[in-house]
């Protein structure tokens, strides 16, 4: 690892300076995953900019949406009361997301923020896209049994891994909003509008702006306490990365659905919003096989890239059985 | 391939949603007037308690680890594990796989259980950290301690440091509740010779008798 | 021997005696020994499969912060066991080790190419990255399937025609009426220990060696090292007293702790070298892929009428690794007619080595499987048609069993398992929506007892340090000696030390091949009883003591008794002291005898297992094991549940998710991790139950044990297999099962 400079800043003004001031310098919050990649030689900072001590680990509930600072731990979060109670499919995300310990370590906005675990990026001894833009992608003809099947409109894909993240797909389905300060102020981002996809630069998983800070999220109230699920589908029962997971909620009177949302992870780029399914569904009785039929829609669309062709019928599987255990019908 | 609603994904796109519009009508504020004067970090010369201080290989910090309280000089690449084991020759907590996977660095900071492979020591600076060998007191094993003997909750012994402490939480937390929910919550803690179910009898029995952890 | 002789409600099992330091921190691994003036090494490895490095440029990595060396076949000290100090202009023909920092060739990706050397971890691990290693490639061969038809016997059989491993042929076809054909594969699957292998190295002078070394055998490494350098045996001395298990990873001596050595030469300090986990999977060996082919022959009625077992595993481009794929094939049941061929294919990836159960565990997987599908092809139940084709004799060596209590397994397990509610039919069970199966397979491996030594000192307080150079990676090799030993002298095991994992200490062969109960165990048995009679003759010569009858004399808690109904006898203390000794020492050596020729030896056993598949998803959950075996004597109960228990899981791992994948392209490993190689995590096993027959084998050794280690993971994959085909009706041939193959 290459030596850096540690800094620890006091206020968040002070550290977006800090961070102004060095374009190699980088925010650390849990680390949880920028160590693992500067171990590794991928992320090499000059500083380190701690932000561990900011004012940023509030919950609360205000007007009509919850606040949770950026600092907010994965656990902390997951234990709320305001959380459990309100949103409790992003509890449920959470939990199913990485260990105990790495729940106590790592924060909402490192979450946010967290990179592929494509084994690719990591082996700086093959090509990679998003490692260094321009050598190649070594998933689309190699071992990619865990990438990505959806990716936007005709272009492709210059790089195929998918966003590891349980926590965004839970608040990709839910109306969540990214604030963020920067340099030039502070500004929010809807959930869909933080996440790349992969077409003209890989090495970018966000919209952020350099230097740019998550200081909160925003999660709206809503009414899909009742008939939530988080359905994580993967190789060992407990600390492992999706192979796909759904995130579905509904909201349902008199054995209608009213509304819904179904989200996606392990499938793309960034958390995949299923837009089309939630317009499908509303007003119609919860059934099996309607529930196939709007999960079978969008995946007309999916493209595999070889050993992930399995993806396509999992994520329709998931899609059912996740709206299933939601709508409480066996 | 094609996503039949690009406006969906697609992030430049103006919002599809009207739960977007609810966020922006209301919450639509600048950080107006925020100031890019030069930088004031510390270099040097500041009490070492309130911030770690010092250069790209050398920085100052304080630990209080079982109890005491130590003051180190690091290099900053140093994990946390790193300075235990190296520094301070606290070999109880172990490196299994130096990337937060195994969970064999188990330790408590500030009472929470922590990948110690995974943080760096800087950033515990004047934090409270507690490791495997504070478990007994003096000739008396903790309760787990104890129990992972009776029920044999270990092989080659390599990955019980980090179980027990992570054993500590999972009571603590209120995730022992269950065998299938000690098994959930332990799931951060891997160990090759499948010493799990007794782990898990080991946690269960602590856990029934109400021993304080 | 008497049933259950240990383990019985007067004599309940002891706990671990070592358990005390591991759960406090305190046992001492190899990375963690603390000498003086240390400095740190970094492995650095090869990026391509195959070619010749042209170039290292060290001149940033030698002006880095702290950096003492950059050790590379360029600078490398010579090691004087390898012959010649010139480059040499070919390749290694194969057969020969390979031999780190020796010349610019390069034989697998991920191939140790030089070392980093620095007075802190972290700037080694800096400065090895600025090292430019250049190389140029050759066109390497990785591909398993597409290289198949270079597939040889092997030059080792070749050589030597009465190889177990040689084609082998026996009796007539007898009628089929039923017949399976199927081909099973396994992929390269890798031990992964907790503990990353490491390594202290120290030269205490310049033919003296001491290396704190994580390895299943401390003499044989202290062999190999002292013929590497060309220095006296007893001038080497390896110390591994505490070793995170190893599963097989630690059987040899590997480059990296060659290269550790020639670094501490190098740099004239003592050296520390621990493996990245990534380098775990380049650096120690692995489970080797291996295809298999099956043919059964049945009649109508169930008896197996033939076998044909073919297996192709995969070795390195310099090494040959053979195991014991398809020897199972030619024991377990009775068959008429069995046909065996085994081959090797050399391929550009470092060499495998043994892992649990080597070659049954793989090899059984693929007979067990194909049991499983002969028993559905004829509609019988599986463990009924296991129970058919009994053997009663080893039909290979024409034989009879040591002792054989397979079908006392099957009964037992069976029972406990609750296997008389498993519906024949697959796909008919299930439970809140999600598909249940039941399946079962039988499991076995030959016993191996290698001559060991031990030496007893008892201490004028009558208590006695019992020492061999035996190893402990885990199952309780210290706990299962104590046990014997204080057996066996009629003492508390708290009056028992046991010392171990030293090469000082008396000759004993590595932990491996699940021999260390039967060859080190007998040795202690044999040393203990020796001591015991030496104290008994010493008593003996102490008044009061000629009058009596020598055999009626017993030793209990301590002393020697006059006879069984004596209770106030002279204790061992006092029979030191009267002779004006301080201590009373006595070695012995302990090995097999002619009985090796008389008996066929195997451990047996079988395993139940009970899965849930969600047919949403596709994903397995074991949701109950029962396991039985019929190893001997069960010296400590709770230890060898605990060996039972962890070869399960270790099965289910095997079963469920373990494969090494290699991007052929590179002829590199994509996993690299615990991240991208799962191994099983609490949540994955569930309550597993254990059951022992527990009758000595009296053929094998003086305490009736067999080896268990092994045994534990054997058929494991095959029963979890065969529990998700009762599942789902899909019959899965190649491993690991993971959801995407069944949804």
């Amino acid at each position: 690892m290459k030596p850096f400079q540690y800094l620890r800043p006091k206020t968040i003004r002070e550290a977006i300076s800090m961070a102004a001031e060095d374009p190699d310098a980088r925010y650390i919050a849990g680390g949880t995953n920028l160590i693992d990649l500067m171990k590794r030689g991928i992320v090499s900072p000059s500083k380190l900019i701690d932000i561990n001590h900011l004012p940023l680990k509030k919950i609360e509930h205000k007007g009509d949406r919850i606040h949770i600072g950026a600092l907010a731990l994965n656990s902390e979060v997951a234990q709320n009361k305001l959380v459990t109670v309100r949103q409790p499919l992003l509890v449920k995300a959470l939990l199913a997301g990485a260990s105990g310990q790495l729940r106590n370590m790592a924060t909402v906005g490192g979450n946010l923020l967290q990179r592929t675990r494509c084994s690719y990026f990591y082996d700086t001894a093959l090509p990679c896209n998003k490692r260094e833009p321009g050598s190649g992608c070594s998933a689309k003809e190699g071992i990619n049994r865990t990438h990505a099947i959806f990716f936007y409109g005709n272009e492709t894909p210059s790089c195929i891994a998918v966003h590891p993240s349980d926590m965004c797909v839970a608040l990709a389905a839910l109306d969540t909003a990214v604030v963020v300060t920067g340099p030039n102020g502070e500004r929010r981002l809807m959930m869909k509008d933080l996440h790349r996809l992969s077409t003209a630069q890989p090495e970018l998983d966000t919209y952020l702006a350099p230097g740019e800070l998550i200081t909160s999220i925003e999660v709206l109230d809503n009414v899909f306490d009742k008939h939530n699920h988080y359905l994580k589908v993967r190789d060992r029962a407990s600390y492992a990365f999706a192979l796909v997971s759904v995130a579905a909620a509904l909201r349902m009177e008199e054995g209608k659905i009213w509304d819904a949302r179904v989200a996606l992870g392990g499938v793309a780029h960034k958390p995949w919003r299923y837009w089309a399914i939630e317009l499908m569904l509303k007003g119609k009785e919860p059934s099996e096989a309607l529930f196939r039929e709007v999960a079978d829609h969008e995946l007309k669309s999916a493209t595999a890239s070889g050993q992930n062709a399995f993806k396509i019928k999992m994520t329709s599987n998931a899609i059912v059985a996740a709206l299933k255990t939601a709508a409480g019908i066996s | 391939m094609a996503n039949d609603h690009p406006d969906d994904q697609k992030d430049d796109m103006h919002d599809p949603a009207h739960e977007d519009r609810r966020f922006f009508l209301k919450q639509s504020v600048a950080f107006a007037g925020l100031s890019l004067a030069a930088p004031h970090w510390p270099l040097a010369g500041t009490d070492p308690d309130d911030v770690p201080i010092g250069n790209a290989e050398k920085v100052k910090l304080s630990l209080t680890i079982n109890g005491a309280k130590k003051r180190l000089t690091v290099d900053p690449r140093m994990t946390l594990l790193d300075v235990l084991r190296e520094n301070l020759g606290l070999n109880g907590t172990k490196k299994g796989c130096d990337f937060g996977q195994c969970g064999a660095c188990t330790v408590h900071v500030n009472g929470q259980r922590t990948l110690s492979c995974l943080t760096f020591a800087v950033m515990q600076h004047s934090r409270k950290v507690e490791t495997v060998e504070s478990l007994a007191k003096g000739k008396v094993l903790h309760p787990l301690q104890e129990a992972f003997i009776k029920h044999d909750g270990f092989q080659c012994g390599y990955c019980t440091p980090g179980q027990l402490m992570s054993a500590v939480s999972c009571i603590r937390e209120g995730q022992a509740g269950s065998a299938q929910e000690v098994r959930e919550y332990m799931s951060g803690n891997l160990c090759r010779c499948g010493a799990y179910p007794n782990i898990v009898d080991a946690i269960l029995e602590v856990k029934s008798k109400g021993l304080k952890v | 021997m008497e049933k259950r002789i240990f383990d019985n409600p007067a004599d309940p099992s002891l706990d671990r005696v070592d358990g005390r330091v591991k759960v406090t921190g305190k046992a001492t691994y190899s990375a963690e020994y603390a000498v003086p003036n240390l400095a740190h090494a970094v492995l650095v490895t090869s990026t391509i499969a195959k070619g010749v490095i042209t170039g290292i440029d060290a001149e940033k990595a030698n002006s880095a912060p702290g950096v003492l060396a950059v050790i590379s076949h360029l600078n490398a000290p010579k090691v004087p066991g390898w012959g010649s100090a010139a480059q040499p202009a070919e390749r290694a023909p194969i057969g020969t080790s390979f031999r780190v920092f020796y010349d610019h060739f390069v034989y697998f990706d991920g191939q140790p190419v030089a070392m980093v050397v620095a007075d802190t971890h972290e700037r080694a691990v800096y400065a090895a990255s600025l090292l430019k290693i250049t190389y140029q490639s050759e066109k390497h061969r990785t591909h398993f399937e597409a290289n198949v038809q270079q597939a040889i016997v092997p030059l080792n059989v070749q050589r030597n025609k009465t190889s177990p491993f040689a084609d082998y042929d026996r009796g007539e076809k007898g009628q089929v009426e039923a017949h399976i054909e199927a081909e099973y594969t396994i992929p390269t699957q890798h031990h992964q220990p907790m503990e990353p292998h490491a390594i202290v190295a120290v030269w205490e002078a310049e033919d003296k060696l001491t290396v704190y070394d994580k390895n299943q055998g401390v003499k044989s490494a202290q062999g190999q090292l002292a013929q590497a350098f060309k220095i006296p045996r007893e001038n080497v001395r390896v110390i591994a007293k505490y070793i995170g298990g190893a599963f097989g990873s630690g059987i040899r001596v590997w480059p990296h702790t060659i290269a550790a050595v020639l670094a501490a030469k190098h740099v004239g300090r003592p050296v520390k070298l621990v493996l990245g986990r990534e380098q775990m999977f380049t650096s120690v060996g692995y489970r080797p892929y291996t295809v298999q082919k099956l043919t059964i022959g049945a009649s109508k009625n169930g008896k197996l009428t033939s076998i044909t077992h073919e297996g192709i595993g995969q070795t390195s481009a310099y090494e040959e690794h053979l195991e014991r794929t398809i020897l199972a094939s030619r024991s377990l049941y009775a068959c008429p007619h069995v046909s065996t061929r085994y081959r090797l294919l050399s391929l550009d990836v470092n060499t495998p080595t043994w892992m649990r159960g080597p070659g049954d565990a793989t090899g059984m997987f693929a007979l067990e499987s194909a049991m499983d599908e002969m028993a559905f092809a004829l509609n019988i139940d599986p463990l009924d048609f296991r129970i058919k084709n009994y053997a009663e004799l080893d039909q290979e060596r024409n034989l009879p069993w040591s002792a054989k209590s397979l079908k006392e397994c099957y009964v037992l397990g069976a029972e406990k398992f609750g296997w008389k509610n498993r519906k024949l039919e697959p796909k008919s069970m299930q439970k809140d929506g999600v598909l249940v199966g039941y399946g079962m397979a039988s499991s076995l491996y030959g016993f191996h007892r290698h001559p060991s030594k031990a030496r007893a000192v008892m201490q004028a307080d009558g208590s006695v340090i019992v020492q061999s150079a035996t190893m402990d990676i885990g199952p309780g090799t210290g706990t299962a000696m104590t046990r014997i030993a204080a057996k066996v002298l009629g003492i508390h095991a708290k009056m028992v030390r046991f010392d171990l994992g030293d090469s000082a200490l008396p000759d004993a062969p590595g932990q491996n091949g699940s021999s260390t109960i039967p060859s080190v165990g007998s040795a202690v048995h044999d040393v203990c009883v020796a001591l015991r009679d030496r104290l008994i003759e010493m008593a003996f010569e102490m008044p009061g003591f000629a009058t009596k009858e020598k055999s009626q004399v017993v030793v209990r808690n301590g002393q020697v008794l006059a006879s069984m109904a004596d209770t106030n006898g002279v204790s061992f203390g006092d029979i030191l002291k009267h002779h004006h000794r301080n201590e009373l020492e006595i070695s012995a050596e302990s090995k097999s005898g002619p009985e090796r020729d008389q008996y066929s030896m195997y451990s047996f056993g079988c395993h139940f297992v009970e899965v849930e598949v969600s047919p949403f998803t596709g994903e397995v959950h074991v949701t109950r094991v029962v396991t039985c075996a019929d190893v001997g004597t069960i010296i400590n109960y709770k230890t060898a549940r605990s060996q039972s228990i962890g070869g399960i899981v270790g099965g289910i791992g095997m079963a469920l998710m373990e494969e090494s994948a290699m991007d052929h392209r590179y002829g590199r490993y994509v996993t690299s991790d615990f991240s991208s190689y799962h191994i099983p995590v609490h949540a994955d096993i569930p309550p597993i139950e254990v059951y022992y027959i527990d009758k000595p084998d009296v053929h094998v050794n003086p305490i009736g044990s067999k080896g268990l280690g092994e045994i534990a993971i054997v058929g494991v994959a095959a029963a979890v297999a065969n529990a998700v085909f009762h599942a789902t009706g899909k019959r899965i041939r190649q491993l690991p099962i993971t959801p995407d193959k069944l949804i």
